[in-house]
C-alpha cells in the first residue's frame, strides 16, 4: 500500500489546529505540520506531537455486542432492538463534541427520532457561541487569564506574548504564577472589581463539562457589566459544532446533572457519541459506579476509553482523522478533514431508519451543517443573560496540617494519555516542612487510600497541592488530603 | 560528454514539461529521468495542494513527479528527513541538502544510493504570512494567485488574468512581510554541496525563464545528467561565460544581502546580560519537543540524550533539553530555520541556535552540511 | 543560612579514576589544605564526561565545574582525554556564549602524583569564584 497522508485538525482542544497524518506502507503514523493552516501556522503542542500515540491502532475501537467483539452489522441490529423498546424521558443522548459537524447533525437526526435531545456536557444556562478570532487577542489592551494557557491551551501562548509586546498587560487569576503574566491575583468573584477592566479588555476563560457554572456566570457578568470581550476556550476538537444543531429552547444539562441523573435512576438508556463520561469526571470511580445502573449503554465512538468496556454495544467508527467532514473551531472557522471515511453517519442512518426515521446520507448532514452554520451567521446569538448568583463559589475549608489536592483541568488529559507529567505540584515551605528530599517521593492520603508521587516546586500559597492529572486519591476536582514524607 | 564542473544551460524536450515546470523543467525532467530508467526507486516531490501549501511525498509515480513541477518559495519545509533509508532522487534547496549531508555523516542515509538536484534559493516565505501580505501590500486576492517568482530582487505575482505585480523583497521586509528570518541571513544561496546544482541565475537572452543553468558538481550528478539525456528527456547547452559571470553576480548580491541580515540580526549581547537572555527565551517553552521532532540534522530518535535526561519536574534556571541540545547542535546546526517555524510559544530557536553554532563553526572553519569529508567534529580528535 | 556569614562557592570536580582522583588523594595524604567547597565525583576515564554531565551540574547549583584526568598521552584508556579535550572546546564555547563567566569551567591534566597541583588548582579556582559570587543557572533555594 502506498503512504496515505490525512490533513485534519488535532483532536486535543477547541482551537482546531492543523497538521497531517501521515501513514505509512506499514501502517505506522506520523505527524507532520501543515504551514498553511491559518489557526496555528503548523505548530502544535505536546498533545498535538504525541498523536501518532494518541491514534495508535490499539485505541482504536472494535464493534462489540456484550463485551465480545462483533461485525457492524449485528451491532447496529441489536442497538436497534434496544432503542426501539426504549422508554424517551428515560433516555438520554451524549456527545460533547469529539467528532465532525455531520456526524453531530446525524446524531441529532437520531435524538429528534427518540424524542429527544442530544446533550453537550454543558449547561445551557450559557452557552455562547465563538466571538472573534484568536488573533484578537494579540491587539487587546488588557488580558484576564481564567485558564492557565500553558497547560491547558498552549496555542494561545504565542498570541498572548505577541500581545504582551504590543503594550498589553495581562493578569492571571488564580493560584499558579505564570511565566507571561504581569502579575497573578487569587480573586473571588466579589472581587473582580480590582481586575479594572474596560472595553479594550479581553477575558480569557473556559467552558467545558466540568466548569464551576457560577465562575462562568460570574465572568459573563462581569464583562457585560465592564464592556470587556470575552473569550471562552473549549476543551474538545468540535465543541462549538455541538452548538450548530442545538435548540436553544432546550434544556441542557451540565455532565454532573447527567451523571447524578443516571445514578438517580431517571435515565435508564445512555448512548454517548464520542463521549466518555468516565474519562471526563473528576472522579472515575463514581463514574463508573453510576454507568452500572444502566440498563443499556450503546457507545458509538472511534476509540476505545474505559467506557468501551462497560457498554452493552459498541459501534466503531473510524479514527477521526481519517473521517469526513467539518468541525468549528475556537474561533468559529470550519475546518474540515480530508479524510473520506463515513462510517460514523452512515451507522447513525441505519440506527435512525431501524427505529423508524428516515435514512440520510453523509451528503445530505453536509449541507446541513452547512445551512447551520449560514444561519448562525445571520443571526449571531448574543451571549445569554446571566445574572449573577449571589452565592459566592465556596471553597473548602482546609484544616491545619492537611492539604487541598487540585485538579487543574488540562483538556488533553481527558484522553487519559500517558505523559511524562507525572508529578505534583507544591510549594517550597511544603517541602521545607514535610523535609521531602529532591528527586524522591511525597506521601498523600485521603479517604480513597494513598498515593506515591513525585513533586515539583512552584510558587504557589501554602497548603495547596496541584496536578494536571486524575490521581486515585482525589474525589473530585478539589480533595482534601494528608501528606507526608516517604 | 558530461564532466563533473561542467556549467550548462539545459531545458526538457517535453513541450509541456517544459511550460509547465518553473524555469524549463530540467529538474522535473531529470527526476523522471531518474525515476523512469531505474537510477532510484522513489523520488521525493512536493505535492501541490494550493498556491500556499504542498506536502512533502514519496513516490514512484511519474505522473507526481510532473504534477509536483513549479517554484514554491511559499512552503519552508525541509526534505532531509524525507530521504532517511531510502534510494531516492530529490530536489532541494541548499538547506534540505544540508540537511541530508549531515544525515549521511551519521549514516542515517547512504549517500552513495541517495541523489541530490540542487535548487538556487532567495529564500522562502511563511504561507499565511504571504496571504496577508498579498491584501495588504500587493492588493491581490490571495486566491486569484496562480503562480510566482522572484526576479531582480522583485517578488512577483501572477494571478488568473494574467496580470503580474511586483515588489522589491527590501520593501516586503520593511514592512514586516518577505523571506523567513532565516532566510534573510543564509549564506549558501547557490546549492554546491548537491550533486548538481540548478537555478535560473544566469539564464539570459531568449532562453529567459524557459531554461535552467545546471552546474556538474560531482559524479553522481553526471550520472544523473547524462541518464535524463540518454533517455531523451533533457537537451543541453554550454553555458557562456556571460551567462556565468551573470549567476556569479547575482550569488554575490544575495550573499551580501544576508550579511547585512546577518549584522542586524545577531547584535552582540552584553556579557553580563546573556544568561538572562537566554534563560528569558527558554521560559516560556512547553516542552512539546516539536523543535527536536523537526530538526533535519537531528539522527538520535525517541531515546536522545536531550529528552531522556530532561525532566519536566525538574525546576532548573534552563532545561536540560535545551541545554543538549544548544551543544549538541553547535557543530551541525544548518540554520534552515525549521526549529523557529514550529515553536507553539514562538521561541527564535534558529537565531539562539545559530549564536552558538556560528562561534563554533567560524572557530574550526566548519560549515555543517556542505561536504561529507569533514565528520560531525564533536565526535573526532582534534588535528 | 545567615546573612554575615561567609558564602563558600559549590565546587564540582570530575576526577578519573587513574590520575586526578589520585591527585586529590595524593593531595589529602600530603595535607594540602583544600577548600570546603570542593565535591569529586569519580568516572573511569575523563572521556566518560559527556557535556551534558557539566551542564547538569551547574543547573542543580555548582559555582564551577572542573574536567580533570590524565596528561594527554598518559590515558588508561590510550585516547579517552583526547575526546574529553575535543568536547571540552565545545563546551567552553558554549558556557561562554550561555553568559557565564569563564572562570566557571576549568580543565586541567593532573597525575596521580600531583596532589599539590590538584591542591592548588582547586584554591585558585575557589578563589576566582568566591569573587564572582553565586552562580546565575544556580535553582532558587539552593545555597
Amino acid at each position: 500500500m502506498k503512504e496515505m497522508i490525512y490533513q485534519t485538525i488535532c483532536p486535543g482542544c477547541g482551537i482546531g489546529c492543523g497538521l497531517y497524518i501521515r501513514k505509512n506502507a506499514e501502517g505506522k503514523l506520523s505527524i507532520d505540520h501543515m504551514k498553511s493552516s491559518p489557526v496555528n501556522l503548523g505548530k502544535l503542542c505536546r498533545f498535538g506531537m504525541k498523536l501518532p500515540y494518541y491514534y495508535a491502532k490499539e485505541n482504536n475501537a472494535v464493534n462489540q455486542v456484550n463485551a465480545s467483539n462483533a461485525d457492524v452489522e449485528t451491532a447496529i441490529k441489536t442497538a436497534v432492538e434496544i432503542l426501539k423498546d426504549a422508554d424517551s424521558s428515560s433516555t438520554a443522548l451524549l456527545s460533547v463534541g469529539n467528532t465532525t459537524n455531520e456526524e453531530q447533525m446525524a446524531f441529532t437526526k437520531l435524538a429528534a427520532t427518540l424524542s429527544t435531545v442530544v446533550q453537550t456536557g454543558v449547561s445551557s444556562e450559557c452557552l455562547n457561541m465563538p466571538e472573534a478570532s484568536l488573533a484578537e487577542i494579540e491587539k487587546a489592551k488588557r488580558i484576564v487569564l481564567f485558564i492557565d494557557p500553558y497547560a491547558q491551551y498552549p496555542l494561545i501562548v504565542r498570541r498572548l506574548l505577541t500581545a504582551k509586546k504590543n503594550g498589553a498587560s495581562i493578569v492571571a487569576v488564580g493560584t499558579q504564577p505564570l511565566n507571561l503574566a504581569d502579575e497573578t491575583l487569587d480573586l473571588k468573584p466579589g472581587q473582580y472589581d480590582e481586575l479594572k477592566l474596560d472595553r479594550e479588555s479581553l477575558i480569557i476563560a473556559d467552558m467545558h463539562p466540568n466548569s464551576d457554572i457560577k465562575l462562568a456566570k460570574n465572568i459573563l457578568v462581569l464583562a457585560q457589566k465592564t464592556g470587556a470581550k470575552i473569550q471562552f476556550m473549549r476543551s474538545f476538537m468540535n465543541s462549538f459544532g455541538t452548538g450548530l444543531s442545538v435548540n436553544q429552547e432546550n434544556k441542557m444539562f451540565g455532565l454532573a446533572e447527567l451523571v447524578e441523573d443516571i445514578e438517580l435512576g431517571n435515565i435508564r438508556t445512555l448512548v454517548v457519541l464520542d463521549s466518555d463520561p468516565i474519562e471526563l469526571m473528576p472522579d472515575n470511580e463514581a463514574a463508573i459506579e453510576a454507568l452500572k445502573k444502566l440498563d443499556k449503554l450503546i457507545v458509538i465512538s472511534s476509540r476505545s476509553s474505559p467506557v468501551t468496556e462497560l457498554a452493552n454495544i459498541v459501534i466503531a467508527t473510524e479514527p477521526v482523522y481519517s473521517k469526513a467532514g467539518t468541525f468549528l473551531n475556537a474561533e468559529g472557522k470550519l475546518l474540515k478533514n480530508s479524510g473520506t471515511g463515513k462510517a460514523g453517519v452512515d451507522a447513525l442512518s441505519l440506527l435512525n431508519a431501524g427505529i423508524g426515521g428516515k435514512a440520510f446520507t453523509y451528503d445530505e448532514m453536509n449541507y446541513l451543517v452547512l445551512k447551520a452554520i449560514e444561519a448562525q451567521k445571520e443571526n449571531r446569538s448574543v451571549a445569554a443573560e446571566c445574572a449573577a448568583s449571589d452565592n459566592g463559589i465556596s471553597s473548602p475549608k482546609v484544616l491545619k496540617g492537611k492539604y487541598e489536592l487540585k485538579y487543574l483541568y488540562n483538556p488533553f488529559m481527558w484522553f487519559d494519555q500517558k505523559d511524562d507529567n507525572d508529578f505534583v505540584l507544591l510549594n517550597r515551605n511544603t517541602v521545607r516542612k514535610l523535609g521531602l528530599r529532591k528527586g524522591g517521593y511525597v506521601n498523600m492520603k485521603s479517604d480513597r487510600g494513598e498515593l506515591k508521587m513525585r513533586f515539583r516546586v512552584e510558587a504557589l500559597p501554602d497548603g495547596l497541592v496541584l496536578t494536571a492529572k486524575k490521581l486515585p486519591v482525589a474525589t473530585g476536582t478539589s480533595t482534601i488530603i494528608s501528606m507526608e514524607r516517604c | 560528454m558530461v564532466e563533473v564542473g561542467d556549467k550548462v544551460i539545459g531545458y526538457s524536450t517535453d513541450p509541456g514539461v517544459r511550460n509547465k515546470g518553473a524555469s524549463g523543467g530540467l529538474v522535473t525532467a531529470i527526476l523522471a529521468a531518474a525515476l523512469e530508467k531505474g537510477l532510484v526507486e522513489e523520488v521525493v516531490v512536493l505535492k501541490h495542494i494550493n498556491e500556499y501549501e504542498a506536502i512533502p511525498i514519496i513516490t514512484s509515480d511519474v505522473e507526481d513527479v510532473l504534477a509536483s513541477a513549479g517554484s514554491m518559495h511559499t512552503v519552508p519545509v525541509n526534505l532531509a528527513k524525507y530521504a532517511i533509508g531510502k534510494n531516492v532522487a530529490m530536489p532541494g534547496k541548499p538547506c534540505d541538502i544540508r540537511g541530508v549531508i549531515e544525515q549521511a555523516k551519521r549514516n542515517e542515509v547512504n549517500i552513495d544510493n541517495t541523489y541530490l538536484i540542487g535548487l538556487n534559493c532567495g529564500g522562502t516565505m511563511y504561507p499565511v504570512q504571504t496571504r496577508e501580505m498579498l491584501i495588504n501590500m500587493y492588493d491581490i486576492d490571495p486566491e486569484d494567485v496562480t503562480g510566482e517568482n522572484i526576479e531582480k530582487g522583485n517578488l512577483i505575482f501572477r494571478t488568473k488574468s494574467g496580470e503580474e505585480k511586483g515588489i522589491s523583497i527590501d520593501e516586503l521586509e520593511e514592512a514586516g512581510y518577505g523571506r523567513r528570518l532565516s532566510c534573510r541571513y543564509c549564506d549558501v544561496k547557490i546549492p554546491v554541496n548537491a550533486d548538481l546544482a540548478c537555478g535560473n541565475w544566469g539564464v539570459i537572452g531568449e532562453l529567459t525563464g524557459n531554461a535552467t543553468f545546471c552546474e556538474v558538481m560531482n559524479e553522481k550528478g553526471v550520472r544523473l545528467l547524462e541518464n535524463a539525456i540518454d533517455a531523451g528527456y533533457v537537451e543541453i547547452e554550454p553555458a557562456s561565460d556571460k551567462a556565468i559571470t551573470i549567476r556569479e553576480k547575482v550569488n554575490n548580491v544575495m550573499l551580501s544581502m544576508g550579511e547585512k541580515w546577518s549584522e542586524k540580526v545577531f547584535t552582540e549581547i552584553p556579557d553580563g546580560e546573556r544568561t538572562q537572555y537566554y534563560m528569558e527565551q527558554f521560559a516560556d517553552c512547553i516542552n512539546c519537543g516539536a523543535c527536536k521532532e523537526i530538526c533535519p540534522v537531528c539522527t538520535c530518535g525517541e531515546d536522545s540524550k536531550c529528552t531522556m535526561y530532561h525532566n519536566l519536574e525538574d525546576n532548573y534556571r534552563m532545561s536540560m533539553f535545551h541545554m543538549v541540545r544548544l551543544m549538541h547542535l553547535s557543530d551541525s546546526c544548518i540554520g534552515c530555520g525549521q526549529c523557529t517555524d514550529v515553536c507553539p510559544v514562538d521561541i527564535p530557536l534558529t537565531t539562539i541556535f545559530r549564536r552558538f553554532a556560528d562561534k563554533s563553526q567560524k572557530k574550526y572553519n566548519y560549515k555543517a552540511g556542505m561536504t561529507l569529508e569533514r565528520p560531525p567534529f564533536l565526535e573526532v580528535m582534534p588535528r | 543560612m545567615t546573612e554575615n556569614k561567609q558564602w563558600e562557592p559549590k565546587i564540582v570536580a570530575f576526577c578519573c579514576n587513574w590520575c586526578s582522583y589520585g591527585g586529590a588523594d595524593t593531595a589529602g595524604m600530603g595535607r594540602f589544605q583544600q577548600p570546603a567547597s570542593l565535591r569529586i565525583i569519580r568516572v573511569m576515564c575523563s572521556g566518560r564526561i559527556d557535556p551534558l554531565h557539566v551542564f547538569n551540574a551547574f543547573l542543580e547549583g555548582a559555582d564551577a565545574v572542573l574536567v580533570t584526568g590524565c596528561h594527554l598521552g598518559d590515558c588508561h584508556y590510550v585516547n579517552g582525554n583526547y575526546k574529553t579535550q575535543v568536547r571540552y572546546d565545545f563546551m567552553e564555547d558554549m558556557v561562554k556564549e550561555l553568559g557565564l563567566e569563564p572562570e566557571r569551567l576549568h580543565l586541567s591534566w593532573i597525575s596521580a602524583s600531583e596532589g599539590e597541583k590538584f591542591a592548588n588548582f582547586v584554591r585558585e579556582v575557589t578563589e576566582q569564584v568566591r569573587k564572582l559570587g553565586p552562580s546565575p543557572l544556580k535553582p532558587e533555594g539552593v545555597n
